[in-house]
């Protein structure tokens, strides 16, 4: 969850191993080709971090497959040398789900972007898990269809990512995550084998294991092909933006048009400081007042023109202050962008930021809002909020300055009381960013140690070694029973945990 | 065979934690499939409370044993409903509905009811109670058990309550039949027109097919939708298909005259989504070997066909859904024989 403008250096979140013999590397070179084989010290701090850039772990190799077959070459030789498995994607996620363990091999599929089946009839695609999120949607937007689920980083993100986090985004209100939208997946198991589960043909006898795998943050296996469910495209879309005196009023009117029956394709939020950063980066001439809304209906024209008239009306008497209908494509197209780059935009504003993510019934965004405002009083240090307001998906962005001695670790802290606010509301500790590294100490607030320990069975019934994502998700690690065999060493043995400062 | 009515979910509890029995969750037994004999069968009927309903956050949790007509008659005092249809919700009850992933044509928009599930609340074979997902309408946190309970056949866990999304009802609703319509072509035209049916049914029984189609939502976009397919009368919405058997079966969209051909010597009533390439063949009766000819023809354009307690040949993913078994249920006490597993 933490972001760092550049220039700022965290260290304590940092850990080196020693690197792997030249032996190991070169079996790997021998399945991926020397090229794509990274073990000098240099190219391997590329892939020390991903979208959570102060956790940093030094990989013990790199490998870059570019087929299901190497997939398969890599995780053999990783199995029989007992080294944990990372994969990673295009590294954009932000609970450092595909953060390395230390000494881990790291098994990046950025070069599996083929999409391998387009059947617009059928409505699927198959893809390859390194293909981009938006590559999806430019692919069959021509032919008047698209893939629904648009994380903030959809221009870079892999569909392979997004499979292993369960992405979200600004229209899962009505669409649904990622998980709604992947119909099968071919994965690599930790012995090596290659199992298809789901696929175009819905329903096939047996457990909805598509279902549970998308989501399990690459605790599971390795996903090296997905079919994805495609949507025609709606006849019409209808943007506002509406700003209002401050987040209370404008989280009333979300309450107002959800409950008018009206399910919006997307209802974002934004207060004034993420406003204020929006407008630095992107140039967007938004007022700087204390709230706005930008909102997404979507469907056949008479619906959009009705809904979106109603919702306006809704959101007038919930006290808007000024409506704003964009006059054509290229200007709801800039406030999306303003949106979208919020994240970046805070960098604008602050040295450094903690970006947290958090559910709350959608009711109860304005109290929340008020109770997490007082916390930042109490802490002396700003908040800027940019989230998905249909939902209660909070995004708080705790802004702080690393160059003042304690300011980071205090930030840290209420970034933590934020994420206990969000329980106590009945309430989730991550809405679509995953537990990943960052949270897993916070999951047994959320869940008791029965719940965690059957979320386990299911892990051990994929990967009784443990070995891949060891220390993601949960905060301690389970062994799964007896094993065949010679003694190995759990991989989360051989890892530590140190890391996890 | 004993046969119990829970009175709560901790008694439930009590009865998995002695450990040694098989046993059999029935709900209102509109989808349970046969099978071999077990210690005791445990109904779910006295389950029937609606735990918590918070009508401006559209989330709703439920015991097991709530049907789906009571749950939908609660929804509605608040102008909400669960967006399921499944046959005879005034005895099928949500446990039920998750455990055998029983849907409707309703599935057409709003998905099955792994896409309505938020959370979960199970006793695990040994009474250990876990839950998984949220009472929220996004969460990530964990892994999914809600979806790993749907279509488990009650072979897993004990389903004991469940938290569903749920949608505002629709202001209007209008159903069109299409006589003698082709539902692929059907399908074309829809999607040509952009338009955004809630459900799409087509109903075959020997030659050819009626296509019914439902549009719901306000006012001014069912009525600009209906009149976008002027030539097609208005009609009531046919009910599910009655039938002593229910045959579900699965093949790709486009393969609608394929399946229709295939399954023709069953002399089944047929219901077919077409946009999502599902269906149901009811009929009184069925001759094993019309079963396995039938199974055999949409096994080979890539589908599938399953009769109560008849799941076909293994999955080639089998190892992998007997481990998830082994490890929630390694004594094989619930549901034995009942699955695929």
């Amino acid at each position: 969850m933490k972001q760092e403008t550049p220039g700022a250096t965290q260290a304590e979140h940092k850990q080196r191993a020693s690197p792997l013999p030249d032996a190991l590397v070169s079996r790997f070179a021998a399945v991926v080709g020397e090229a794509y084989a990274i073990s000098k010290p240099e190219q391997l701090r590329t892939y020390e971090s991903d979208g959570l850039a102060s956790f940093r772990v030094t990989p013990g190799v790199v490998v870059l497959p570019a087929s299901t077959e190497e997939v398969i070459g890599c995780v053999k030789i990783a199995r029989e040398a007992g080294l944990p498995i990372v994969a990673r994607g295009s590294g954009t996620g932000l609970s450092g789900g595909a953060l390395p363990v230390p000494g881990c091999v790291l098994i990046g599929l950025s070069r599996m972007r083929k999409i391998l089946e387009i059947d617009l009839e059928n409505a699927f695609m198959r893809v390859q898990p390194g293909v981009i999120n938006l590559d999806v949607s430019k692919q069959i937007g021509p032919e008047g269809w698209y893939y629904a689920p648009d994380p903030s980083s959809q221009s870079v993100c892999s569909i392979g990512g997004n499979v292993a986090e369960n992405s979200g985004g600004a229209h899962c209100l009505k669409y649904g995550f990622t998980v709604n939208h992947v119909l099968g997946l071919r994965m690599v198991l930790y012995d090596g084998s290659e199992v298809d589960l789901g696929g175009p043909v819905l329903d096939q006898p047996g457990y909805d294991l598509t279902g549970v795998v998308v989501g399990s943050e690459g605790l599971l296996g390795i996903v090296t092909e997905v079919v994805l469910r495609i949507l025609r495209k709606a006849e019409a879309t209808r943007t506002f933006f509406a700003t209002f005196p401050s987040t209370t009023e404008a989280g009333n009117a979300v309450s107002a048009i959800i409950a008018s029956g009206i399910v919006p394709a997307a209802i974002e939020m934004m207060d004034t400081l993420a406003i204020v950063a929006a407008k630095a980066a992107t140039g967007v001439d938004w007022p700087e007042v204390g709230a706005a809304l930008l909102m997404d209906v979507d469907g056949v024209i008479a619906e959009c023109d009705h809904t979106s008239a109603n919702a306006i009306e809704l959101a007038r008497k919930a006290g808007a202050l000024e409506i704003r209908v964009p006059k054509d494509v290229a200007e709801r197209e800039l406030m999306w962008k303003g949106r979208k780059s919020a994240f970046a935009a805070v960098g604008r504003i602050a040295r450094n930021y903690l970006v947290q993510d958090g559910v709350i019934p959608r009711s109860e965004i304005a109290l929340v809002l008020q109770e997490i405002a007082a916390l930042g009083r109490r802490y002396g240090l700003r908040v800027a909020n940019v989230f998905h307001a249909g939902d209660g998906n909070l995004h708080p962005l705790v802004l702080f300055d690393a160059r003042e001695p304690g300011e980071e670790k205090k930030a840290e802290e209420m970034s933590g009381e934020i994420l206990r606010i969000c329980l106590r509301h009945g309430g989730s500790i991550t809405g679509e960013h995953g537990v990943g590294a960052d949270k897993a100490p916070y999951m047994p607030e959320m869940f008791s140690a029965d719940d965690l320990e059957t979320m386990q069975l299911v892990r051990c019934a994929f990967d009784p070694l443990g070995s891949f994502n060891p220390g993601k998700v949960f905060p301690s690690p389970r062994l799964c029973g007896d094993k065949p065999g010679l003694y190995q060493p759990h991989p989360t043995e051989l890892s530590g945990e140190a890391w996890r400062a | 065979m004993a046969r119990l009515t829970a009175g709560s979910i901790d008694e439930v509890q009590a009865l998995l934690a002695q450990g040694d029995r098989s046993l059999l969750f029935v709900g209102g037994g509109t989808a349970l499939p046969p099978g071999p004999p077990v210690d005791l069968e445990i109904t779910t009927g006295r389950l029937n409370q609606v735990v918590e309903y918070a009508p401006a956050d559209q989330v709703v949790t439920v015991e097991c044993g709530v049907t789906l007509a009571q749950l939908q008659g609660e929804l509605a005092k608040n102008g909400q409903r669960l967006a399921l249809d499944p046959p005879r919700p005034a005895e099928a009850t949500l446990g039920g509905i998750i455990a055998a992933s029983s849907f409707g044509p309703l599935r057409t928009r709003y998905g099955s009811v792994r896409d309505l599930i938020i959370g979960v609340s199970i006793l695990r074979a040994d009474g250990t109670r876990a839950k998984g997902g949220g009472k929220v309408v996004k969460t990530v946190a964990g892994f999914d058990l809600p979806k790993l309970m749907c279509g488990s056949y009650g072979t897993l866990a004990f389903i004991a309550t469940a938290t569903f999304r749920v949608h505002p009802l629709p202001e209007k609703t209008v159903t069109l039949r299409a006589r003698g319509g082709d539902p692929l072509e059907m399908v074309r035209r829809v999607r040509a027109l952009q338009l955004e049916p809630v459900a799409m049914i087509a109903l075959g029984e020997g030659a050819g097919w009626d296509v019914f189609i439902r549009f719901e939502g306000f006012g001014a976009g069912v009525r600009a939708q209906r009149e976008k397919l002027r030539e097609l009368e208005e009609a009531e919405w046919p009910g599910h298909a009655e039938g002593a058997v229910r045959l579900r079966f699965g093949a790709l969209p486009t393969q609608a005259a394929q399946v229709a051909r295939a399954l023709a010597p069953l002399r089944a009533r047929l219901e077919w989504l077409p946009t999502l390439g599902l269906g149901f063949a009811s009929c009184a009766g069925i001759e094993p070997e019309a079963l396995q000819r039938a199974r055999r023809e949409l096994m080979g354009l890539g589908g599938w066909l399953t009769a109560p307690g008849d799941w076909g040949p293994a999955p080639a993913s089998l190892a992998v859904h007997r481990s998830v078994k082994k490890q929630l249920d390694p004594e094989h006490l619930l549901a034995p024989g009942r699955y695929v597993v």
